[in-house]
């Protein structure tokens, strides 16, 4: 028993080491426009995970969370073009759409299941026509352009190179911030609160207080994605912000894990690759094959991309005929992961 | 650590049915209270009233002198009170640990931006709460369980991981609602141990709903009978049994 388990940390710190190298390194061989694949899974794995913690995490569903990162993109674009200094434009980023989020969370909040889904999908639906109206800040509907966070001269590095490893370590510091935030105190509350309100009631744990700590913590995250998006893509336009993009992320949360940090990771892979992948199966049918993708993944691993190691172990322990145990901690740890979201 | 309970004429009205009229009775510190009587006599609507779940139309509930009830429920595991559930409501598929360290919440510090940043002092509560979770489940014979998903506990040993994750909050006051409930004979008899040992240790005060009466004799100091959402009387186990009303409550018709 112990030594599996020992063996198994081994494996997983060597594995861990490997795709550390591998990240660091990739973009010093990859052609620029796979650099900037990269950096995109980067800039919707904090988009993603902002959407994990308030639904994977606490159990609330944001359809909205395109209206934060839309939010960070043009506070981003807006501070850059007045020349202020990129720390500080990184900062109103965050704060800004979290201090808006908070300001939505304290009434939302209150209500359940389907009614905060209602109010969070209405946000990108009143963001669009507002970004495309004030033409002064965000270029209305042709969007704007903004040319920065080149790469400096000392570094040797191409600017896609340089913008692979501001957005990875910024996006690295957010997943380790997330990862610690979801255990321990806050992470266990957030998780009751998802789980059982009476209980988290009986145990001094206030449902309503940690909704909107963990809706306000979503909204800083979208606009975390949204600096880190222009840095990437150096553009913005309201289509960004639109309510389909909502709810391709929550979409994108669930394919990778509910309530996983890595899977929201597996997320940004998922939002970035899949509908590439399906131009190329078919360009005309690109829909179809993205959601025939999204549909098989879900029916092989009801609780997302994370869960499938599980899921390949157990159908192995079938082939040999080995027996799980009964009960099938499995089975459930599967199903409600994936009920999570739906309840 | 043990607290007073004062329950003041309460009065429960879900529309036009009245769940509790006019209940009143007092529990002295470190004394075990059980709560007996039929199912549906309110026995868990009280129960609900003082962990602050329902609000009463009328009365009072204090705790050491303090009234309960316009404060909000979620804060009350902070003055002391816990409480275990009547249908053990664990998450499943967390491990046993995880369940016990969330009643652990109202003895923590430190906001979200703390947490997620983990200074020192952090990381020592976090390490001080596990150590103290893992001694309650050793205290409880539950320590081997500590990694298992709580799903794949058998259902009777749900309610004793419950009644850790009560513990670990360090309550004053604890509300036990049916604890041995689905207990084999050998099972009741640790439980019965287990909460002797808690009063005689820390001072807990207890009230206990409970139909199993070999428990309710053996550990409860008094035990009030409710009855049709009425206190029918209070007195020792012993003079409950003996009590014709209660005879008559339970059994319907005229007393012998």
């Amino acid at each position: 028993m112990n030594r599996t388990i020992f063996k198994r940390r081994w494996f997983r710190i060597s594995v861990i080491a490997v795709l550390a190298l591998a990240a660091v390194l990739a973009p010093l061989e990859l052609v620029p426009y796979a650099n900037y694949q990269l950096t995109m899974i980067a800039v919707m794995g904090v988009a993603i995970l902002g959407v994990n913690i308030i639904t994977g995490y606490t159990g609330q569903i944001s359809l909205g969370q395109s209206a934060f990162l839309g939010l960070g993109a043009y506070v981003t674009a807006y501070g850059v073009t007045e020349g202020w200094p990129v720390p500080l434009v990184f900062l109103l980023a965050a704060v800004i759409p979290g201090a808006v989020g908070l300001l939505i969370a304290l009434p939302a909040v209150r209500l359940k299941g389907a009614s905060i889904a209602m109010v969070t999908i209405s946000l990108p639906i009143i963001a669009d026509p507002l970004a495309k109206r004030l033409t002064d800040i965000t270029g209305g509907s042709a969007g704007i352009t903004v040319q920065w966070m080149s790469a400096p001269e000392w570094t040797g590095l191409a600017d896609d190179q340089w913008r692979y490893y501001i957005v990875g370590a910024i996006a690295l510091v957010f997943f380790v911030l997330a990862w610690n935030l979801t255990r321990g105190r806050i992470g266990r509350a957030f998780a009751i609160v998802r789980d059982n309100e009476a209980v988290a009631t009986s145990m001094g744990i206030s449902s309503y207080k940690y909704k909107v700590l963990a809706f306000t913590i979503a909204s800083a995250y979208g606009g975390v994605a949204g600096f880190l998006y222009l840095a990437a893509v150096q553009y913005m336009s309201p289509a960004t912000l639109s309510f389909i993009v909502g709810i391709n992320l929550l979409a994108a949360m669930i394919i990778g894990g509910s309530a996983s940090i890595i899977g929201s990771l597996f997320g940004g892979v998922f939002y970035v690759f899949i509908p590439v992948v399906a131009g190329q199966i078919d360009p005309s049918h690109t829909p179809i094959v993205y959601g025939a993708a999204l549909l098989l993944i879900l029916f092989l691993a009801p609780g997302g991309v994370v869960t499938l190691p599980r899921v390949l172990r157990r159908l192995m322990g079938r082939r040999t005929g080995r027996q799980q145990q009964p009960g099938g901690g499995d089975d459930q740890a599967t199903e409600s992961s994936a009920g999570k979201v739906t309840s | 650590m043990s607290a007073r309970l004062s329950v003041a004429d309460v009065f429960l009205q879900f529309g036009g049915i009245t769940v509790l009229e006019s209940v009143s009775f007092d529990v002295e510190p470190s004394t075990i209270f059980g709560l007996v009587g039929p199912n549906g006599a309110g026995k868990t609507s009280l129960f609900n009233c003082i962990s602050g779940h329902y609000k009463p139309s009328a009365g009072s509930v204090s705790i050491d002198g303090e009234d309960v009830l316009p404060r909000a429920p979620s804060k009350l595991a902070h003055i002391g009170l816990a409480r275990t559930f009547q249908h053990p409501a664990l998450q499943l598929h967390s491990t046993v640990l995880d369940n016990v360290l969330l009643g652990g919440h109202c003895r923590l510090t430190g906001g979200a931006l703390s947490w997620a940043l983990r200074p020192p002092h952090i990381v020592r509560q976090e390490r001080r709460i596990r150590q103290q979770a893992h001694e309650t489940l050793e205290r409880l014979d539950l320590d081997w369980a500590a990694g298992t998903m709580a799903g794949e506990l058998p259902h009777a040993l749900h309610k004793r991981v419950e009644l850790c994750r009560a513990l670990l909050s360090r309550p004053k006051l604890l509300l036990l609602d049916e604890p041995a409930a689905g207990l084999s004979h050998s099972e009741v008899e640790d439980l019965i141990a287990w909460l002797r040992n808690l009063r005689s240790e820390f001072g807990l005060t207890m009230i206990v709903v409970e139909h199993h009466m070999g428990l309710i004799s053996a550990i409860t100091d008094r035990v009030a009978v409710l009855n049709q959402g009425r206190k029918l009387m209070e007195g020792t186990a012993a003079e409950a049994q003996r009590d014709p009303r209660v005879v008559e409550a339970y059994l319907g018709g005229e007393a012998a």
